[in-house]
């Protein structure tokens, strides 16, 4: 067990290096120089090239042959390796400590939507299956897929406008209590539910398939305890992994909802810098998100084991 | 820009009863939105020189109420010296102007502010390690500025503030000297913008990279709580004072009740609060509900606030609600890159171009009415700028016309190939942007010519306006001081790309004339110049003129003492709320 | 399913049981009557494009803009005095060519890859594996706008593509190949997982002892067999497609000059404040039952061709 932890760990590293190339040559290379964005409109020729050269964008990309760790590339990774992100070109502000100050708030919208959406999808997929092939299970996919059929952007200006502006049931914008984040979070389970409905449906439906449940319920066991002893247990994995593997998005935050209804977190902070092209931000939220993601799905196939012994690690 | 500054006049204010009771606190309630914090070196936007303008203050700032728009001292003591020969100004600073307490100090009791204090400030804006957008200012004027920037760039160690600049003098606690190369009649205008003002030395060591967010300056404000990306609150700065309310003002001011607060001490309200709010439908809320002191006018919103006489629809008008329009002095225009193989050796079809695209439709339909079509590169309000009708006013058979004359008949060329026009603007995504360029394409394709506008990404659409890699660019300039030089350095020749001069205009002619102004004082003689300049850009067509902006904003019965200026970044500690 | 190269009952028991399943045979109705909808847009665009003259959809009058939903126009008009109903049926052929053009990266990519990671195994399978645990670690959104980003500047500066803004606006290029090159996970998976599968079958170890080519058995043996894969893998994806379009849009890198649905709600906004909804409305609408019955009928086809994909397709 652990040395398939540690074997698995390791080869986080190739991806992390493969992501970390992908964003640099995405950003960095193609991206171009921001130096005139930080010269301003009455930038001289001479200041744009002193500001090259302090952020070092006069730098060979990947390889100084005089010096092999004097390169565009290197430097960033050894600054990664520091945690040090940069500074944003439209508030100057440390990367790193824009991300620690948007955690925060991010997880006060993504954590109880996570939740909320979980619970609340595994119930409507218990029920529907076991009502399968019945009207409530019908008429439950049906409204899963309408629902997961609106665009995300739809549900917010509407909900903004109506509930929020229109009816006064809910603040519309801000950050200064619980009640402000009501709103948000109801919006992200209904845009988000429908989806994950219909997934754990099909997987407890597939579970439901298997010999052991018909032998079970041959043997005369209720549907019920069948349901929920033997199949909802075995479908833990599938979801297990479906929970995990959305867990960076707990980080990035609800880009839009958090847009919308200015919750001052990473989403926002993610928009703002797409909006203003603020590379070093942008860079930052997608390696962390990334860093984040492999991290996920090495807990998953980790927490396979826990979920079912069955699964015996290579 | 404008959008920035419209942002800046959506300011919510409401009051609030104090806990003790008695004396009711003001508060300001505003939006605001990105800012580069609080580092007087990087006030390079309209939204950090507003910022900036409320904690630090400079030796000059600009009259409130007086128009045209003229400087006042502020920490100086009085209007400096000025040697016979333009190349000396000597500065006597007003004695006894504290920094605040702060636990940068030792002991954390704020000192009085000297001329060292100015001489350090500058030498940051020059240092190459800040990267500060302001180095302009000072290069190529100040006596040994340039020298000592390209000392410092090349060096590896930090920069060592003791190491002197010729061109800045502490001549003693508060006597400050500038020595110029050659007379900069734009000096008095540069010592009221943001970069030059001062700082304490202490702070920048104390704080270090943290000193942009613990501001410590003589302004009429402090900074209180400051939630980024979301929130920022000020409060009175206790040791601000020496200010009172200006008397001077004409007329109109007095009628629009502008005077009312004459003499009375800055500033007028206690607390500043600004929320960073970013679509526009969320501030009219808000601004509906009563909060809000002021919004500006969304182009959507403008035919439900306005009605078809540029009036204020009865609604708003029965809530008091007041409409103050005023024009800025900005320019919008198309620039062409007069280096591109097409549209730079062509002056013809540059006029049939500018005289293709209906202004007048574009300020009705685009703008709603917020803009007013532009009649010389030199907006109204500055002098040089003069009322005549601009020649490539809209006229479609004329364009055609030019259009013909200038090798392309109907669009085609003489091999009967379809004459393509790429145009950059600025705003990827924006929906104000995609309808503006709706509107080119259209205006265009009506003289038979397909303009393809590219929407790109502010640091590539600038990368682009830089490296001049263009056709033709939508642009706006936001004027840096009411000086008709700070746009006409637009079409200097050595200012080509990489420099501000994005169009690589290049006519000997004028920049002989260039070479002269720059170095005359304000004169009937100097507007002359001026007016020829403009002249000459417009027979060359090396813009096609657009628009100058005005501002428009709501503001409620009970906001007091806003007066439209176009430099408003320090304009915070004039404004006043009534209890309502 | 049979080992046989060719597979014709496959498809006709796959129709024999979509024919029974009401919902999706609405579905297929809903969808043909988008086709019609997306044919008649491409007439009226071509025309337009090929005789150099203005669509009508794009004929500006501003006099009238905003205009609530009356005879003439039945959803109204936009900020252009353009009528609202031809925008968003233009938008169909918008979704429908991101549809397309996003699969003729997707499914060569995600095909040929699948293929040989599945068929030769070892090193090859590590490489590709390698290669689309990266992509598919990206934050989705974020590599679709950079790429795009990149793309659409590439597209604007250099003459060699200039030719491709002359038929596809560059726009919705630039966001059909980042959603392309993020998009071939997924059926690069199931193709892969398939081809292990296959590689030890019967036919397959026969071809190899006759000498038949890796190549040729691949392509001409392996490949009908998993094709319905593709077609289910097509069907799944595209709804996605148009939504991932509309927050695209929204962030700055949709379509510029062509009216897609996302660009039409994101224009609708700040005039939905106004009480100006059916520009919103409209697009909602139209886009709804496109994605819906995509969604539904799609399922109703993997149901019908491959039930086992169920868990490995649906989310």
């Amino acid at each position: 067990m652990v040395a398939y932890i540690i074997r698995r760990l390791v080869s986080v590293i190739p991806i992390t290096l493969g992501v970390l190339l992908i964003t640099f040559f995405l950003f960095r290379v193609i991206g171009g120089n921001p130096a005139y964005r930080i010269a301003g409109k009455n930038a001289t020729p001479a200041r744009i090239a002193q500001i090259s050269k302090e952020r070092g964008y006069d730098k060979p990309l990947f390889l100084n042959l005089s010096n092999p760790f004097d390169a565009q590339f290197p430097r960033l990774c050894g600054q990664l390796v520091r945690l040090d992100f940069g500074e944003s070109i439209t508030t100057k502000q440390r990367v790193s400590t824009m991300l620690r100050e948007g955690l925060l708030p991010s997880l006060c919208v993504t954590t109880p939507l996570f939740v909320i959406e979980t619970v609340l999808a595994i119930v409507l997929a218990l029920l529907a299956a076991y009502y399968r092939n019945a009207w409530i299970d019908r008429s439950l996919v049906v409204l899963a897929v309408m629902a997961m059929s609106i665009s995300s952007l739809v549900y917010i200006m509407v909900a903004q406008f109506w509930l929020a502006s229109e009816w006064r049931l809910f603040p519309v914008w801000g950050f200064e209590g619980p009640q402000y984040l009501v709103l948000p979070v109801l919006i992200g389970v209904v845009a988000g539910v429908g989806g994950s409905v219909r997934f754990y449906r099909t997987v407890m439906l597939d579970e439901m398939n298997q010999d052991y449940v018909r032998t079970a319920r041959a043997k005369g066991v209720s549907g019920r305890t069948v349901l929920f002893r033997h199949v909802l247990r075995n479908a833990m994995i599938p979801i297990l992994t479906n929970v995990i593997v959305a867990i960076p998005f707990l980080y990035t935050g609800a880009l839009l909802l958090e847009n919308f209804f200015g919750i001052p977190g990473l989403g926002r902070l993610t928009v703002n810098a797409l909006f203003n092209g603020d590379e070093d931000v942008i860079f930052a939220t997608t390696f962390i998100g990334s860093v984040i993601f492999v991290v996920a799905n090495l807990a998953t196939d980790i927490a396979y084991t826990w979920a079912d012994p069955r699964i015996r690690l290579k | 820009m404008t959008a920035r500054r419209c942002v800046l006049a959506l300011v919510v204010l409401t009051t609030l009863a104090s806990a003790a009771g008695g004396a009711a606190e003001t508060v300001l309630y505003g939006t605001g939105g990105d800012f580069k914090g609080f580092d007087p070196v990087d006030a390079n936007d309209v939204e950090s020189a507003d910022q900036v303008g409320r904690v630090y203050e400079g030796l000059l700032e600009y009259s409130y109420l007086d128009r045209p728009y003229h400087v006042i001292p502020r920490l100086a003591a009085a209007m400096p010296e000025v040697a016979a020969d333009g190349l000396t100004y000597t500065f006597k600073l007003k004695p006894g102007v504290r920094f605040p307490d702060d636990k940068c100090f030792p002991g954390g009791k704020g000192r009085e502010v000297t001329a060292d204090d100015f001489v350090y400030s500058w030498k940051r804006v020059l240092n190459p390690r800040l990267q500060s957008a302001g180095d302009w200012l000072f290069v190529n004027h100040v006596l040994g500025a340039e020298d000592w920037v390209k000392k410092w760039a090349d060096a590896k160690a930090a920069v060592d503030y003791s190491d002197p600049i010729p061109g800045f003098q502490a001549l003693d606690k508060y006597t400050l000297q500038i020595k110029l190369h050659r007379p900069y009649p734009q000096l008095l205008w540069v010592l009221t913008m943001q970069y030059t003002f001062v700082l304490p030395r202490e702070a920048v060591d104390f704080y270090g990279a943290e000193f942009r967010n613990h501001p410590v300056g003589t302004g009429p404000f402090r900074l209180k709580a400051w939630r980024r990306n979301y929130r920022i609150e000020f409060e009175r700065n206790p040791t601000f004072s020496g200010q009172t309310y200006p008397d001077t003002g004409d007329a109109n001011d007095r009628a629009a009740g502008l005077l009312a607060d004459a003499g009375k001490p800055l500033p007028l309200v206690d607390r500043i609060v600004e929320y960073d709010i970013r679509e526009y439908y969320t501030t009219w809320q808000m601004f509906l509900g009563g909060q809000l002191f002021s919004a500006g006018i969304n182009k959507d919103y403008f035919e439900k606030v306005i009605d078809p006489q540029l009036e204020l629809t009865d609604t708003l008008k029965q809530r008091g609600i007041r409409l103050l329009k005023a024009p800025l002095l900005d320019i919008y225009y198309l620039g062409f890159n007069m280096l591109d193989p097409v549209v730079g050796k062509n002056k013809k079809l540059r006029q049939a171009f500018a005289t293709a695209v209906n202004v007048p439709r574009y300020v009705e339909v685009i703008t709603n009415n917020r803009h007013t079509p532009a009649t010389s590169p030199i907006p109204p309000g500055i002098a040089g700028h003069v009322a005549k009708p601009y020649p490539y006013q809209f006229n479609l058979a004329r364009a055609k016309q030019l259009l013909a004359e200038a090798g392309y008949p109907g669009g085609k060329d003489d091999q009967g190939r379809q004459l393509r026009l790429t145009m950059i603007m600025p705003g990827a995504g924006s929906t104000d942007v995609r309808q503006a360029a709706d509107f080119y394409t259209e205006q265009l394709r009506a003289i038979g010519v397909d303009l393809v506008v590219q929407q790109l990404a502010g640091s590539e659409y600038l990368r682009r306006e830089h490296e001049g890699e263009t056709q033709i660019f939508w642009a706006v300039w936001v004027i840096d001081y009411p000086d008709a030089q700070n746009l006409l350095q637009l079409f200097y020749g050595p200012n080509k790309c990489p420099g501000v001069n994005a169009t690589n205009y290049q006519n000997p002619a004028f920049d002989k004339l260039y070479d002269q102004i720059v170095s005359m004082p304000d004169s009937p003689e100097r507007t002359a110049l001026y007016e020829k300049m403009a002249d000459i850009v417009v027979d060359d067509c090396v813009w096609a003129l657009m628009t100058y902006p005005l501002s428009y904003g709501l503001f409620q019965p009970w906001f007091q003492n806003y007066k439209q200026h176009a430099f408003p970044y320090a304009n915070w500690k004039y404004y006043k709320v009534l209890p309502h | 399913m049979s080992d046989a190269t060719n597979n014709p009952g496959l498809w006709s028991i796959a129709w024999r049981q979509l024919r029974r399943n009401k919902l999706a045979l609405l579905c297929l109705a809903i969808l043909a009557a988008y086709t019609a909808v997306w044919m008649y847009a491409e007439v009226t665009f071509w025309n337009a494009r090929l005789r150099g003259v203005t669509p009508q959809y794009k004929e500006s009058n501003y006099d009238i803009r905003n205009h609530p939903p009356s005879p003439a126009h039945p959803l109204g008009t936009n900020f252009a005095g353009r009528d609202n109903l031809s925008q968003i049926i233009q938008g169909t052929r918008i979704a429908f060519e991101i549809g397309l053009l996003t699969s003729f990266i997707v499914i060569p990519l995600g095909f040929a890859l699948g293929a040989v990671a599945g068929y030769f195994g070892r090193k090859v399978d590590t490489v590709v594996v390698y290669l689309y645990s990266v992509v598919d670690s990206v934050p989705g959104i974020l590599l679709i706008m950079a790429i795009a980003y990149v793309v659409r500047s590439a597209v604007d500066r250099n003459e060699i593509f200039q030719f491709i803004t002359r038929y596809v606006d560059s726009g919705l290029f630039a966001v059909c190949v980042g959603m392309g090159f993020t998009g071939w996970v997924g059926l690069c998976r199931l193709i892969r997982a398939e081809y292990m599968k296959h590689r030890e079958r019967q036919y397959v170890l026969a071809a190899r002892s006759l000498g038949v080519s890796d190549t040729a058995i691949m392509f001409r043996h392996i490949a009908p067999n998993v094709a319905h894969l593709i077609i289910i893998n097509f069907s799944l994806r595209f709804p996605g497609l148009i939504l991932t379009e509309a927050v695209l849009s929204y962030l700055g890198v949709g379509i510029a000059n062509e009216p897609s649905w996302g660009a039409i709600i994101n224009d609708s906004k700040q005039r939905l404040w106004l009480g100006n909804w059916w520009e919103l409305a409209g697009a909602t609408a139209a886009m709804f039952f496109l994605v819906l019955a995509l969604n539904l009928f799609g399922d109703a086809l993997r149901d019908a061709l491959d039930p086992k994909l169920r868990t490995a397709e649906t989310k």
